[in-house]
Formats: C-alpha cells, structure tokens, sequence
C-alpha cells in the first residue's frame, strides 16, 4: 500500500515535471553502535539497553547494530510556479525496519514574501530539532539528545502559516499551525511502554513559534496545546475519570555561534493536565577547522519517583568532505526512575557514524 | 584633512594587488548594497534588495575556487557550515538555496540579463555588462 502510494506519487511529479521543475534531494546517515556496559532493567526483563531513538524506539544492546540511527531520505519538491510547490519526504529507518515511508506530504504556496501557507503532513515542530530530527547533517550529535526527545506523537497533518520578517538587525521567523495526529498502533507506547497495542490520538494540535535571530545569537521560543485520547488494547485509558487530557508544551532555546564556539540549550515543559514533565538540554562545541568536538548534558524530569533520566555525552563531529560529516559519539545514560518507572536502565554506549545531504 | 589621508589611505590598502570577489548586479540597479545586505539575501533572510525590488541570488558551484572565498570571506561561515544551514531549511519546508551556475561568464550572462539577479565573480572577470556593489 505504502508502495503503491509512493509510486503513484512519484509519477505524478514526474509527470508534472513537463510543466514544473521537479528537484530532488535527500539526507542518510549510517550508523553503528553498541552499549559497553548497562544495568537493564530487571523488573522489566530487560538486558543492557540504550534508548537512542525513543519515537521509533530505536534501542542498542551489547551487539553492534547499524539499525537504531541509520536512516535514509528522499525529498521530491515540484515548483508549480507562481508561489505554489509540492513537496513529498520519503524515509526509511533502521528503527522501523527499513520500510518506506511518507515524513511529509504538503503543499506550498508562497503568499508574498513574509508568508507561506502549507497544508497537509509534516512533522510536529515541537522542539529546536523536532522538524529536521533526521537529517544528521544539520547537527552536531549522532542523534538529538534522547532525554529530551521523547514524544510518541512526531508528525501531524493539518495546516500552518509560516512567517518571516527582517527587523533592523534581526530576522524573526516562525510559524503557526494546527492539526492533529491518529498513530494506530502508536509504536513507542505499544512496543516500550505498554507491551500491548496503543493507539495514541493527538486532537486539536495548535501551536507557535517564534525564532530570533540576530548574527551569532539565535533564540527560539514555543508554544503548543493538544487533546490526548488513549485505547489501549483497544480499552479508552481515563485520567482521573475523563476519557481526554490536555497537554500544553512551552519551549525556549538559546543558540550561540560564536566564531568557533558553538553553545545549543533547550528548555522546555509539558503541562500534562497540571503534572509537569521538564527537559532540558545544552551542548558546547569548539570548532576547529572541519574538526568539532562536543559535550552535551541532557535531562528528563516528571518528578520526584517518576521518570528521572540524563544523558552525558562527548563527541567529535569531522567535516571530512563538503556534503558529509563523520561522527563518534559517546554516551552515559542515568535512569534514576521510581519504583516501575525506570526506563532502560543505566548504560554506557559507543556509537559512529556518517551523516550526508545530497 | 585627516579624514582625506584617511580615504586615500584606505583606497591605497584596499586597491586590489590580488584578485578578490566582486558582487554584480544589474547595471540598472541604483540601491546601495553593503555586506550585511548581501549576506542577508544570500541566507535567504529576505527577499528583496534594500530598495524594495525582488532580489535573486546565484551562487557560483562548490566546485568552483571563487565558491568558497565568497562563502567565507563575504558570508563569514565555512562552505559546510552553510551546508549545514541550507539542510536544515530545506527538509523543513523553509526555504531553498540560491540556484547554482557553473562560470563566472555564466554569472555574468545572467546577471546582466535579469535586474533581480545579484551574483558574484573574480575581479578580473568584471566588465561593463554588470555593476559592482561591493568588492571583497
């Protein structure tokens, strides 16, 4: 089915392509890894265990494997001129056993030189990297750090205004959005969390944000809502006896890029109907040449008992050759979880890679 | 008197011993255009020239030397630091990098050809076709 969809689809663009001009470009990373060493979690029968990926549930034992991190994407764009394109992202992850499958499928259209409307599927820009989590090559590490991006729900299908406007020194971009999402059988919390089938239902996603951006400092700040329904095992979960619950998610990130120092911090909150869920990460680099090494700290919180984590990594990313990146990466997870609420248990893991754009 | 010594020793340092980047636009272009306006419209941070007029840009090959000298010397990021940017706009449905040609005598061609187009070549490469906004 997913096949037949995508062959269609590329043969209408192929097909427009007499009229429109279609380009074609993509991203991939290869990567392998391992965990050196790791506690596992024994109430839950689980083996030494890093959980890299979490919304694919993209985990590393203590064999080497290249499937968590290693993926591979095609984005077909087909400017149908006069402010109007069509624009599909085709990926295929290891996590999810290589299957093809539609990231983003939406139209454009170019309203006047500060606005664009888009309407259809794309991924949920909830956090800094949240929209171009797979394209290694625009980051520093192997993977966004994995404490803080947790969330089941990545992609949504609806409508969204994005802005951008030039103010004396400063740019100030962003957007507004709303939609929502239906993931049937929702893989995070069927296969991880749940061990039965989930299906996870975002209603009324609406969102902002509001990136500055002025030489070397980059600030961005976020705002979404949502209305969460949950079967599991096709049973309606109830909170406190209603069948819904809403989230509402606030982030801020501060970016410097300083000559060659490099400093990336997230800090963000999920309202969970009045339960907080805090992250937070920050990362520093030092650029030397095509050479940049890294630490990074990471953090998930939802309270004294819960579910307690962080990650402390070090790596090194090398710009070998203009479109690719070599990295290494190491990583040291503390799950400090309350009883029944650990998630993978402590481990330290070693995992390298190369991340291209084409 | 001391701000005239000034310019004329200024025109001395900055007189080209070597070859650098010249950006060219249309010779019926009259806006000033400084660096902070080309590397603005170069990062796709705006649209239009200083003036209000659409702008256009167009990047020289990455196979081409000039490439990187106009990426570093005139954008201040290394070419895979603008590698990095572009990714990052592209897959999010936020924008496109400048379109690509192959030669300064391409650039030129266009250029000439198109007052919406800014571009840029060597310096020696400069004729009465284009006009120079600024020089690096």
């Amino acid at each position: 089915m997913k096949h037949k969809l995508l062959f269609s689809l590329c043969s209408l663009l192929l097909a427009t392509s007499a009229q429109a001009e279609v380009n074609i470009s993509g991203f991939a990373s290869v990567v392998a890894g391992r965990v050196i060493d790791g506690t596992g979690v024994a109430e839950f029968d689980l083996g030494p265990t890093f959980l890299a990926d979490y919304p694919l549930v993209g985990a590393y034992d203590e064999d080497i494997s290249f499937k968590p991190d290693t993926l591979f994407g095609i984005q077909f764009s087909a400017d149908l001129l006069e402010g109007l394109s069509a624009t599909a992202q085709v990926v295929s992850r290891g996590a999810d056993d290589f299957s093809a499958d539609f990231e983003w499928a939406y139209l454009s259209y170019e309203i006047n030189e500060h606005w664009t409307v888009q309407g259809g599927k794309k991924r949920l820009p909830l956090y800094y990297y949240s929209d171009f989590f797979d394209v290694g090559y625009a980051y520093p590490w192997i993977r966004p750090p994995a404490d803080n991006y947790t969330w089941q729900i990545f992609n949504y299908t609806g409508v969204s205004a994005l802005y951008n406007y030039l103010i004396g020194e400063w740019t100030m971009s962003g957007q507004v959005y709303y939609g929502s999402e239906d993931s049937d059988p929702n893989k995070l919390l069927s296969d991880f969390f749940f061990l039965e089938n989930t299906r996870e239902v975002w209603k009324d996603i609406g969102g902002i944000v509001v990136q500055l951006n002025r030489d070397w400092l980059d600030i961005r700040l976020t705002h979404m809502q949502y209305t969460n329904e949950r079967y599991i095992g096709g049973v309606q979960q109830e909170w406190n006896g209603n069948k819904q619950r809403t989230g509402k998610f606030y982030g801020l990130s501060v970016n410097i890029d300083y000559n060659n120092f490099l400093f990336l911090s997230e800090l963000n909150r999920l309202d969970l109907d009045g339960s907080n869920l805090d992250t937070y990460l920050v990362t520093l680099g030092y650029r030397i040449k095509s050479v940049m090494p890294y630490v990074s700290y990471s953090d998930f919180n939802d309270g004294e008992g819960g579910e307690v984590h962080h990650t402390t990594s070090a790596g090194i990313r090398w710009d070998f050759h203009p479109s690719a990146a070599f990295k290494i990466q190491y990583d040291d997870v503390k799950d400090d979880g309350g009883p029944g609420m650990k998630v993978a248990g402590d481990s330290q893991s070693i995992s390298l890679g190369v991340d291209l754009v084409f | 008197m001391k701000k005239l010594l000034c310019s004329i020793l200024l025109c001395l340092v900055s007189m080209p011993l070597f070859a650098g980047v010249v950006v060219i636009v249309h010779p019926s272009n009259s806006d000033t255009i400084d660096q902070k306006a080309i590397e603005n419209i170069y990062l796709g941070k705006t649209k239009t020239f200083p003036g209000g007029a659409p702008a256009v840009p167009v990047n020289l090959d990455s196979a081409v030397p000039l490439r990187e000298t106009f990426d570093s010397k005139v954008l201040g990021k290394s070419s895979s630091q603008l590698k990095s940017y572009w990714s990052q706009k592209v897959f999010t449905g936020k924008g496109t990098p400048p379109k690509e040609v192959t030669s300064g005598a391409e650039m030129i061609k266009l250029v000439s050809s198109n007052p919406n187009i800014i571009g840029y070549i060597d310096s020696s490469e400069a004729n009465d076709s284009v006009k120079v906004v600024a020089e690096f």
